[in-house]
């Protein structure tokens, strides 16, 4: 199971603690996430140093906005949703800085890294849904990001992105339609 | 998993009745993972924590600028009313005259103390 699950009392009792300055705690919460933030950023963004920084930032951000949590909905989801706010405004400030530039330079704002121990097929397989990522529309790709990364159905996906179910629907089937002709030239 | 069969289990991942939890597993075992640098949770905690202590730092910066500022501001203050005292017994008045070191205020003992002749 992609999803990260954890119990619900215990997830409590580390925000509680980590409200209350136990680092350990928070390192914990950390230690949980890091994957679920890291398939987000790092699909949305590509894997590059950049993402390894939003990734901290989302970690900070959770940090200090703690208190705000109220347990009402999941933590994983809180954190998600903090994850999608902080990348979607790095994709439109790269857009803003970029477009000052060439369109070559636009182009090659996303990076990839894959790791040298993985085999030929599991690199290509790596290699094929980055690409394909990369070359989609931002509010599409963070759409395949939710479903084909993070595994969470229309109803997640639109709870943690604050669209009616609806949209998500609509953009799900024009992001695959974008998603065919992508991957016809891959 | 060929490149084909991968194209289309991302392809079906869009589907809306997808079962997208299974897809995702299925691309994490053929190798589409993600995760951060080894260190990522202790730069994390380090940036947190440390900054803690830089802004204890700063506080304790601006609480002893503080203190030098009012030690500095009680000698001023110390140091005017001495002369104060001190020139109300040599001249025994505190006027404007005794102030600049002038017997009277004709314009000739001002021309004297600017010039020095």
């Amino acid at each position: 199971m992609i999803k990260e699950s954890y119990n619900l009392a215990e997830e409590d009792a580390l925000v509680k603690a980590s409200l209350n300055g136990d680092k350990g705690a928070f390192g914990e919460i950390v230690n949980r996430y890091q994957r679920l933030v890291a398939r987000t950023v790092k699909g949305m963004l590509g894997d590059s140093v950049f993402a390894e920084d939003i990734g901290q930032e989302v970690f900070i951000n959770l940090y200090h906005s703690l208190s705000d949590f109220r347990g009402e909905a999941k933590l994983s989801t809180y954190i998600q949703k903090i994850a999608v706010n902080l990348t979607l405004n790095e994709i439109k400030r790269r857009k803003r800085f970029f477009s000052m530039f060439s369109q070559k330079a636009n182009n090659e704002m996303y990076e990839f890294e894959i790791a040298d121990h993985d085999t030929q097929e599991r690199r290509e397989a790596s290699e094929i849904v980055n690409k394909a990522l990369m070359a989609m529309d931002p509010k599409f790709r963070i759409i395949v990001t939710m479903r084909m990364l993070q595994g969470y159905s229309t109803k997640e996906t639109a709870e943690i992105l604050d669209l009616p179910v609806g949209t998500v629907l609509s953009r799900l089937s024009r992001a695959q339609e974008q998603l065919r002709n992508i991957l016809k030239k891959l | 998993m060929n490149t084909l069969e991968i194209k289309k289990l991302i392809i079906s991942s869009l589907n809306s009745d997808a079962d997208c939890a299974g897809i995702s597993r299925k691309l994490e075992e053929e190798g589409v993972s993600y995760n951060f640098s080894k260190n990522f949770g202790d730069r994390i905690l380090n940036k947190l924590f440390s900054a803690g202590v830089s802004i204890n730092r700063e506080v304790e910066f601006v609480k002893y600028m503080n203190f030098a500022f009012y030690r500095v501001a009680l000698t001023g203050v110390a140091a005017i009313v001495i002369l104060l005292i001190s020139i109300f017994l040599m001249q025994g008045s505190l006027s404007l005259n005794s102030f600049l070191g002038l017997s009277d205020n004709y314009d000739e003992s001002i021309v004297c103390l600017l010039t020095g002749n």
